[in-house]
Parts: C-alpha cells; sequence; structure tokens
C-alpha cells in the first residue's frame, strides 16, 4: 500500500464522518457554518477524492502485477523470469535494469511529451478488448517498437556509447532507422517458453 | 435553511448515502491491483458519487428561497 492510497483511505473515512455528521444532525445546517460543512462534504470532497483516487488507479495501473493480473499476459510474465540472457526483458528485469515492480510500463511506455497519456488510452484499449472484444492469438505491439524508448536509458551510458557495433550505427539508431530489435532479437518469445530453464531468485 | 422539510431531508440522506458508497467502493477498488478494479471504479464508484453530487445539488438548488425582507427605506 502507497502513501497515496493511504492518505485517500483517509480521506475517505474523514468525509464519510462528515457525511454522517450532516445528515444525521440535520439541524447543523440551519447555521451557515454547517451549510458550509454540508456543501464540503458532500460536493468539494467527494470530488477531490474520486480525483485523488483516478490519480491512484493510474498510479497502480503502472505496475507490474497489474499488467499480469489479466491471464493472457502471464507467459510474457513467465519470460521475465527465464534464465537466459539473450532474452532482453528476462535481463532487463533481473538485473534491475528497470525497476521490477514497473518493469512491463517502463518499456512499453513511449518516452514523448504526451507519452504517458497515450499508454493510458492504450490501456483502456486493452481492457475493453480483455473484456468486450476478442482477444487476438498472437499479441503483437500497434506499432513497431521504437528505439526512442530504449535510448531513453541507454544513450549516454558507457557500456552503449563505447561498443564499436553501436558507434558504427549510432546515428542510424538516433533516428529510428535501424532498430535496436534487429539485433537484440530476443524479446519475449511468449509462445515459446515451454522448455526454457526458469530464474530462480535466491533470496537475501 | 430549515431542515423541517422532510422532502430536503430525504434527499439529502439520499445523497450522503449515494456518495458514502461511491466512496467506499472507490477505496476497496484501490486494495485490489487489476482492470475490474479499475472499471468497478470508475463506473460503478464514480457513478454513485457523481449521483449523490448531482442530487445534492438539485435538493439545494431547488429548494425555495425565504422571501425577501423589505428595507424600510425602499417603500
Amino acid at each position: 500500500m502507497n502513501l497515496l492510497t493511504e492518505g485517500f483511505a483517509a480521506i475517505v473515512l474523514v468525509t464519510i464522518a462528515l457525511i454522517a455528521l450532516v445528515v444525521l444532525r440535520p439541524s447543523l445546517m440551519e447555521a451557515r457554518g454547517g451549510r458550509v460543512l454540508a456543501f464540503l462534504s458532500l460536493f468539494i470532497l467527494p470530488l477531490l477524492v474520486t480525483t485523488l483516487g483516478v490519480a491512484a488507479q493510474v498510479e497502480h495501473s503502472k505496475s507490474t502485477t497489474f499488467c499480469l493480473s489479466c491471464h493472457v499476459m502471464e507467459p510474457y510474465g513467465k519470460s521475465l523470469h527465464v534464465d537466459d540472457s539473450s532474452y532482453v526483458p528476462a535481463q532487463h528485469y533481473q538485473n534491475n535494469r528497470v525497476p521490477r515492480d514497473k518493469a512491463c510500463f517502463t518499456c512499453h511506455t513511449d518516452y514523448t511529451m504526451f507519452g504517458d497519456f497515450k499508454s493510458k488510452a492504450r490501456g483502456l484499449r486493452h481492457v475493453y478488448v480483455n473484456y468486450i472484444g476478442t482477444i487476438p492469438k498472437q499479441i503483437k505491439l500497434y506499432e513497431p517498437y521504437n528505439n526512442r524508448e530504449c535510448l531513453h536509458c541507454h544513450a549516454g551510458a558507457r557500456s552503449f556509447e563505447e561498443s564499436d557495433l553501436h558507434k558504427e550505427i549510432r546515428a542510424d539508431l538516433g533516428m529510428n532507422k535501424t532498430s535496436c530489435l534487429e539485433c537484440h532479437d530476443t524479446i519475449h518469445n511468449a509462445h515459446g517458453l515451454a522448455n526454457v530453464k526458469i530464474w530462480k531468485e535466491e533470496k537475501p | 435553511m430549515t431542515v423541517a422539510q422532510p422532502s430536503l431531508l430525504r434527499r439529502l440522506r439520499l445523497s450522503g448515502l449515494l456518495v458514502s458508497l461511491g466512496l467506499i467502493v472507490e477505496a476497496v477498488t484501490l486494495f485490489w491491483s487489476h482492470p475490474t478494479a479499475f472499471l468497478a471504479f470508475l463506473l460503478l464508484g464514480g457513478t454513485l458519487v457523481a449521483a449523490g453530487v448531482l442530487l445534492y445539488l438539485f435538493s439545494i438548488a431547488s429548494y425555495p428561497s425565504p422571501p425577501q425582507q423589505a428595507h424600510p427605506g425602499n417603500t
């Protein structure tokens, strides 16, 4: 439970207590202060709480557990635990190159001005497809993976910039002419995980 | 505002009930990380809160205003 959720729960309790006070002691509203209290508890606070709740829900939707809570995403979650460093998501996840609690979001958001908004719009589309539409047999990205998302972290990193191979094609990578996935081509491989070795994390 | 009017009181109570239920639904959904929780938050919690707030606004907007007292100099 994060701070936002705790804060939300606290404000909900306070709001319900104020509503109960106003509704159970209606004589309070005969004074101006009571009417202000009613306006606060039945109008201002509910709207504020709902706005905060939307923010908390959006924050929740970035979590790895949220993405993997849908049955169809299970193989993608499994692919994060493959014991093979050629699997790009597994290598990033296991070596903390992405925050584990936001692994999916970190690689699949757009690092642009309205990238978060676009990600959420895509997420709503996923929810629609999951509940009402038809889930495709082969899940694909809506658009080819953009190098911008990789370079958001890797650009400027010594191991990336000093690699001879990267130096040769650095400009093309920056302009998205050559995809990072042309060489780093083992991604989730979600339908080929039947016989792979799974990494078992040793807890310290 | 006198709350002796039973219709106003009834509406305020119903409004309070709807808002409280909506807030409880919204709070409960935050403890569950699943798209269903997100939908329940928006469609159930959001609708209950919106209905309660609108009912409250309607109650106070439709409440008859008390008659204005005439100022002695304005006659």
